[in-house]
């Protein structure tokens, strides 16, 4: 049996119903599950002994080179994106990004992890209302995260670019609006082309960027 | 009744189907613990207690999971249930449902006063223009506080800006749909929402210069003319829909002074810090310290003089 993502049951029998909708092949090529991942023995062997337990990444459904896969997505603005990104819900990657940005910011001087926490948790359920709002089909939380986290990439550059200098003066000001405006478009892009809004890009854009800025903010002062 | 049945007995139990959910809860966390308990060893001391609960000794754990299991689902629907009723956001849906070029034209009209007010005009109701200015407004107010370095005491940066402009926004909304209520004006809550919304967006753009550029005689000019502006389109259109001159003046007279004065409020509560600062540091044109030689004047050398001359003839 082929599980589109990592997670196996561990009780028998028990899959949860969103796993199940998950096993469309995927057009990416990208997105495809490498065969090295799909275990040789059984799924009912689970449990039973030691050496018959797949290795803990695995099992946690880390994957490092589809992480790497979706950041070079989001990294490139004017790659037009795979609808597709959206049927994994993979929040190992906006986990690492977010550790990272605190970590710069850190790196700074400026010990605000709990900021990052609580803005990142505010700000994806702002999002998630609002497009379940705006689109025709709706989206789950967890893809919501998910985007919202890969596109924070950029501002980790902006945030280390802060380390070393200031960004008050006029050249900070614009370096923090490119940023901005970068992982806002980067999120709409991959917005637009799940949910299906044509049309709307700058809709979707606009509290993208406000959500950003708030990081900028954070970043800059 | 042997343990092949399907039917549980519940006859000793207590009947709290059908009651508060976290009713549910403690009765599922009660039964955790009594497993627990019966897992660690004989359960000595909860035993009566146990039987007294669950009618049947024998099959205590079985069952006691199974109960649980049953009403843990039964408690877990209805939460749904509840949920999806109360937390229904689909009643939203047909606000959001606009295309970026309308907004844009909304936008711009929020600034323009009409001239017709003798039959009413057009309010679009709509929610996301207004709600991203709010946003907006938010993200303003907190960029203000950050560079005058606003220390807030009892509270945080964006807890306070959230609060004040969505205060603003539902309060001020809620009292002037109140107000139209009472003054018998043709205006819908949403609408009312959606105008008032649209009335911060010249807020915005004043809040957004001026906070970049400290000077108070623009702020004014601005305050005057953008903030007039958007407080004379939001009351013309209040003035189409409303009959009677009394009411029209309590209304429009309420929405324009709550309007401006927001305004004044937003600058002066959030960035006077700046101010301070700037006065210290420019003070009244003062140069730079300088070391300059005393001038003795000439009254005191004629005064030195005398009393040299004074002191040389008495000796």
């Amino acid at each position: 049996r082929h599980y589109g993502g990592y997670e196996y049951p561990q009780q028998g029998g028990f899959v949860p119903p969103d796993m199940m909708q998950q096993q469309q092949p995927y057009t990416g090529q990208i997105y495809q599950p490498t065969q090295s991942y799909t275990p040789a023995s059984a799924q009912s062997f689970y449990g039973s002994s030691f050496e018959d337990e797949p290795p803990l990444l695995e099992e946690l459904g880390i994957n490092f080179d589809h992480i790497w896969q979706k950041t070079l997505t989001v990294l490139h603005p004017l790659k037009v994106a795979d609808g597709s990104i959206m049927n994994e819900t993979d929040l190992a990657g906006p986990m690492v990004f977010c550790l990272a940005f605190g970590a710069t910011l850190l790196l700074a001087g400026k010990i605000q992890f709990g900021y990052v926490y609580g803005i990142s948790a505010i700000g994806c359920l702002g999002m998630f209302c609002l497009l379940n709002l705006m689109s025709l089909t709706g989206v789950s939380f967890g893809c919501v995260a998910s985007v919202l986290g890969y596109c924070l990439l950029p501002m980790i550059l902006l945030s280390s670019f802060a380390i070393v200098f200031s960004l008050q003066g006029m050249m900070g000001i614009i370096l923090t609006a490119g940023i901005i405006g970068w992982c806002s478009f980067s999120a709409s892009k991959i917005f637009i082309s799940a949910l299906a809004m044509e049309g709307q890009q700058l809709l979707v854009a606009y509290p993208c960027a406000l959500l950003y800025g708030v990081f900028a903010l954070i970043s800059v002062f | 009744q042997g343990g092949g049945s399907a039917v549980i007995d519940m006859e000793n139990m207590d009947d709290t189907s059908g009651s508060s959910f976290e009713d549910m809860g403690e009765m599922h966390q009660r039964m955790k613990e009594e497993e627990e308990e019966e897992a660690e060893g004989e359960a000595g001391a909860g035993e009566e207690e146990d039987g007294e609960f669950l009618g049947m000794k024998g099959l205590r754990g079985q069952l006691g999971r199974q109960v649980a299991d049953q009403m843990w689902q039964v408690g877990k629907r209805q939460a749904s249930r509840a949920f999806s009723l109360y937390a229904n956001i689909d009643i939203l849906r047909p606000y959001f449902d606009v295309e970026p070029v309308q907004v844009r034209a909304r936008l711009l009209e929020s600034m323009i006063p009409v001239k017709m007010i003798n039959f009413p005009q057009k309010i679009a109701g709509e929610l996301y223009g207004p709600l991203m200015l709010v946003f907006t407004l938010v993200a303003i107010l907190l960029h203000g506080m950050k560079t005058s370095d606003t220390i807030i005491r009892e509270g945080t940066l964006m807890g306070t800006a959230i609060g004040t402009c969505f205060g603003y926004w539902l309060g001020v909304s809620s009292f002037m749909y109140f107000l139209a209520y009472l003054c018998n004006a043709q205006i819908t809550m949403v609408q009312m929402l959606s105008l008032l919304g649209y009335g911060l967006f010249g807020h915005c753009i004043t809040l957004f210069v001026t906070y970049n550029i400290h000077f108070h005689s623009l702020f004014y000019i601005f305050w005057l003319v953008v903030g007039g502006l958007s407080t004379l389109r939001m009351v013309a259109v209040l003035v189409s829909r409303t009959v009677g001159h009394t009411q029209r003046l309590i209304l429009c007279g309420t929405l324009a002074a709550l309007h401006m004065l927001f305004l004044l409020y937003l600058h002066f509560a959030y960035h006077k810090v700046v101010e301070g600062i700037l006065d210290t540091l420019e003070g009244p044109n003062m140069p730079p310290f300088q070391r300059v030689a005393r001038d003795i004047p000439v009254v005191s050398n004629a005064v030195l003089n005398t009393t040299a001359k004074a002191i040389a003839l008495t000796l």
